[in-house]
């Protein structure tokens, strides 16, 4: 047998043949898409008249802002931490009201645990109630029931609901199925075997992505405030027309406070659940 | 006990033998029976289990050996109304199986044991085992943790009976292989069934685990007169173990007979997949 020099050499015309195979099984080729996100990004940036002259008046704008920051106004402090534990508060009370709304949801929206004309209907109406933005939810309830909180659990509550009945449905659809079929077999009903086979299961999960959920609700809750639906948010917005910033800055420094208190908080909390 | 040739050419135990002697004596009831039972898997062509016959008694020890996807475990499932057969009829603890309306009547009668625990793995042993009591428990009560004082001493006298009193409030996570089948064992002995069926209890267990378990099991049943039919891969535990052995191939019953009856000649009928192409 005579050895061939050329066998362990690549043949570029082979390569060339595999990448091109490769690009038809389902590989994007990058040079177009390359080009399609450079077109898209060039037709978007010249379509929404951007012009980067405005930004050095807005540095400047900006400096000014800050200024007007510092000293923050602490005479406002009652106000402040009125309105922020109302904030708290709504987070708090729509977080148990989605939580409540989203259980029954997510074990209606489970694949395991319902037939598919119970699950498929329920997954839908969470994705419409998560698709309606937040601030078009919290004015529909400012307009309906009037500003203050009352509208802004409602609006937080509905957005919450959509997000969490989704979390708890897939949690619910990942849990070990044997223990459920072994408790079907030992005669427990269709709630004992949700009781006992899934909920056991997956508890943690369902507090995990509930403490996430009350993170993102007291945020949430600060913007609504914009809108009129009640806590910290109003007196922000309220404050900024009146171009009392350092009133404002009493009140950024206490949300943010917050806002990590709570991150803390919630982290501590998910770790230690197994 | 009388011996029938089946079918196909291997051995079947008679269901019914009558001798003199025999009409005297009283004759143990029929707990499971099976008549042309045919099943089909959606999607799939072939048959998972073709069965003509099959009765077993109570207070039997059965075993259920044979290659694996030869139709054990599809088999058990039947028996214990998780699988609706194509066609036939199953009659388990004198009740015709119905899977859309079977009561937790009986279906609490009725143990299964399954393969790889059927766990919750974050509950403690003493949970998991009173989730046996469930078909008894109070539906509503039982969702809150209440259960009757009568099945709180059946949990922990069955973990007493798998040697686990010490670990009663431990996770089931926090145990080893041979601790976690001790409790799904105690589980089903807290349910007090009348028929235990085991898929494969042993199949994760070392050695001496695996005759531990299979001893524990035993012994449970005699000590219950609970008949129990159990799929196991280790032909030689079956044979010293249990009364009677049925090797179920390719989706039929090969051989029904009493561990004797389980030679070398038949033996490699089971496991031997080429002795059964080859001609004669």
């Amino acid at each position: 047998m005579t050895a061939t020099p050329n066998a362990a050499r690549p043949d570029p015309t082979h390569a060339a043949a595999v990448t091109s195979e490769a690009d038809a099984k389902g590989g994007l080729p990058i040079l177009p898409v390359t080009l399609l996100i450079l077109g898209l990004f060039a037709w978007s940036w010249w379509s929404l008249d951007v012009q980067v002259v405005k930004v050095e008046g807005a540095a400047k704008r900006l400096a000014q802002f800050f200024s007007g920051l510092v000293p923050p106004d602490l005479t406002v402090m009652e106000t402040v931490l009125r309105s922020t534990v109302e904030t708290l508060q709504i987070a708090y009370v729509a977080t148990v009201l989605s939580a409540l709304l989203s259980l029954g949801a997510g074990l209606l929206a489970a694949a395991n645990l319902t037939p598919a004309w119970v699950h498929q209907p329920v997954k839908w109406v969470l994705g419409v109630m998560r698709g309606i933005p937040l601030i078009l939810v919290a004015l529909v309830f400012v307009v309906t029931i009037g500003f203050g909180a009352l509208a802004g659990v409602l609006a937080i509550t509905f957005h919450a609901t959509g997000m969490l009945g989704k979390f708890y449905a897939e949690a619910l659809e990942n849990a070990d199925p044997r223990p459920l079929e072994a408790l079907e077999s030992v005669g427990a009903s269709w709630a004992q075997r949700v009781r006992f086979g899934a909920l056991a299961q997956v508890a943690p999960d369902l507090v995990r992505d509930t403490l996430f959920r009350f993170e993102l609700n007291f945020r949430e809750s600060l913007v609504l405030g914009l809108v009129g639906a009640g806590g910290v948010g109003f007196y922000i917005q309220l404050y900024a027309r009146a171009f009392q910033y350092e009133k404002v800055a009493t009140l950024t420094l206490v949300v943010l406070l917050m806002v990590v208190l709570i991150e803390q908080l919630s982290t501590w909390c998910r770790r230690r659940l197994r | 006990m009388a011996y029938l040739a089946d079918r196909e050419g291997g051995l079947r135990m008679d269901a019914y033998p009558r001798t003199a002697s025999d009409r005297s004596a009283p004759v143990a009831e029929t707990v499971v029976r099976l008549d042309h039972v045919q099943m089909r898997y959606p999607g799939q062509d072939t048959l998972a289990l073709d069965i003509e016959t099959l009765a077993v008694r109570e207070g039997e020890r059965v075993a259920l050996i044979g290659p694996s996807g030869g139709g054990k475990t599809t088999l058990l499932r039947l028996m214990n109304g998780t699988l609706s057969p194509t066609s036939g009829e199953i009659e388990v603890l004198g009740e015709r199986l119905n899977r859309s309306s079977q009561p937790r009547e009986q279906r609490r009668r009725t143990g299964m044991i399954f393969q790889g625990f059927a766990l919750v793995e974050r509950a403690t042993v003493l949970q998991n085992v009173l989730s046996g009591r469930l078909g008894y428990a109070h539906p509503w009560l039982s969702l809150f943790g209440r259960f009757s004082d009568e099945d709180r001493r059946l949990a922990r006298e069955a973990i007493a009976e798998v040697d686990l009193l010490a670990k009663m409030h431990a996770r089931v996570d926090s145990l080893s292989g041979g601790q976690r089948q001790r409790v799904a064992i105690a589980r089903v002995l807290a349910q007090a069934p009348d028929l235990i069926l085991a898929d494969e209890p042993v199949s994760q267990l070392d050695p001496t685990l695996t005759l531990e378990i299979f001893d524990l099991l035993t012994r449970a049943c005699q000590r219950r007169a609970a008949t129990l039919i159990m799929a196991v891969h280790q032909p030689d535990l079956a044979l010293a173990h249990m009364e009677r052995i049925i090797a179920v191939k390719e989706a039929r019953i090969l051989v029904d007979g009493p561990p004797a009856a389980i030679d070398e000649g038949v033996r490699a009928r089971i496991y031997d997949r080429d002795a059964e192409r080859r001609p004669a």
